[in-house]
């Protein structure tokens, strides 16, 4: 049954998706992944060429899954700062839920290569897009072409920090940091930090 | 002629092999080929690969870190302060792309130490951002976190490029580079007169 057959491939991108997490991305095997999903050697290899083919599509998957969730709380969200706001609330909680994902996602991707790193890439400049698509810029009003690498940059930095030593569950109480990291370049130290201290007294 | 120790010969090995094969694929063997030891040489040395590739990153970190730290001080305050730090870090990964994509992209490949390490090195780099808090209009207001924000900023905008091979340009993103750096501190209007009046 197809169904049955596309279930069986989502366990086992699912399983890789944790297991790398947990282990990183090198000491992974593909024993260590059909046995997170409860699956056989010999499906494995129906799907995946091997653990780096399967890891890829692991990964967009993921992708896909997360931003869908962010689209689907953040659409509607009005003025541009509220939906900054919780477009990065949503994603911190994803990550703080489910760590190992976070890892995968943010740490471990940089282990499995060129291409992988490719896909992360790929994912920022999404998340990215998708963020901007909603700013109201002020007619006239100039700013430097690399100025969302930059936020982005210093919200996956900072989360970068946070998974390295094992605080994916604390993420959540550095929302009001991610939050000024993200709106600084566009706003100005002055009013991104107002909106810091909204988010905290929210909080 | 100051011959090369052999600890810093395998040292030397692990970055340039790394840098054309990747951590992964970069074998003892491989290393003791590039540095011209023998395999006892190098178990004397280093218990495995790891432990090599990780002393060969702390070396690296060293030198940039006290490159930058001698640029900063070069000028008396900042934000020209950290101009020239970041410049100096700029020209430093230029001249050895190998040790750029060793420091900022190899890294991910080669494990938690390797992870921890990488933060450690960032870290080290805070002081040149953290003189921003005194110096800015809004200092007193801003998170404690800014300077790792800025810092996040610039590795955003360098390592994509070191990672495709173009260590080489860096040095031409010093404005953007600058502007990232400045722009939490000094917002984006006064962050980009900073970065094209100062030249």
């Amino acid at each position: 049954m197809a169904t049955d057959i596309e279930s069986r491939r989502d366990a086992i991108l699912t399983a890789m998706v944790r297991v790398v997490g947990r282990k990183g991305y090198d000491p992974t095997s593909v024993a260590d992944v059909i046995e997170e999903a409860g699956t056989s050697r010999t499906t494995f290899y129906k799907h995946f060429d091997d653990k780096h083919d399967c890891f890829l599509a692991a990964y967009e998957r993921m992708v896909d899954q997360v931003f869908d969730t962010i689209v689907a709380e953040c659409d509607g969200e009005r003025p541009w700062v509220s939906r900054v706001r919780k477009g990065l609330e949503t994603l911190i909680q994803i990550f703080a839920l489910e760590p190992e994902l976070a890892r995968t996602a943010v740490v471990e991707v940089a282990a499995a290569g060129a291409d992988a790193r490719k896909l992360h890439w790929d994912a920022v400049n999404r998340f990215k897009g998708y963020l901007e698509a909603g700013r109201e810029l002020e007619p006239g009003k100039e700013l430097p072409e690399q100025i969302s690498v930059m936020a982005v940059g210093a919200v996956s930095g900072l989360i970068f920090d946070e998974l390295v030593a094992g605080r994916a569950e604390q993420l959540p109480e550095l929302m009001p940091d991610l939050l000024f990291a993200m709106l600084v370049p566009y706003l100005g130290p002055g009013a991104a930090a107002d909106e810091m201290r909204r988010a905290a007294q929210a909080a | 002629m100051v011959a090369r120790s052999q600890r810093e010969r395998a040292l030397d090995a692990a970055v340039d092999v790394v840098a054309e094969k990747g951590y992964a694929a970069t074998t003892v063997a491989d290393l003791t080929r590039e540095a011209g030891i023998s395999r006892t040489t190098f178990y004397e040395m280093f218990p495995d690969k790891e432990a090599c590739f990780l002393a060969a990153y702390d070396v690296a970190a060293d030198v940039l870190a006290r490159r930058v730290a001698a640029a900063f001080e070069t000028e008396p305050a900042w934000p020209a302060r950290a101009r020239a730090g970041l410049e100096a870090l700029l020209e430093s990964l230029a001249e050895e792309p190998a040790i750029a994509r060793l420091a900022l992209v190899d890294f991910g490949a080669a494990g938690p130490a390797a992870q921890r390490r990488y933060r450690a090195a960032l870290q080290r780099m805070t002081p040149l951002f953290d003189e921003g808090r005194d110096f800015a209009p809004e200092g007193r207001r801003l998170p404690p976190n800014t300077s790792r924000m800025a810092i996040g900023a610039v590795v955003g905008l360098i390592a994509e490029e070191i990672a495709a091979g173009r260590a080489e340009q860096l040095p031409g993103l010093l404005p953007e580079v600058l502007f990232a750096t400045l722009s939490p501190y000094l917002g984006p209007e006064a962050a980009a007169l900073a970065v094209a009046g100062e030249r």
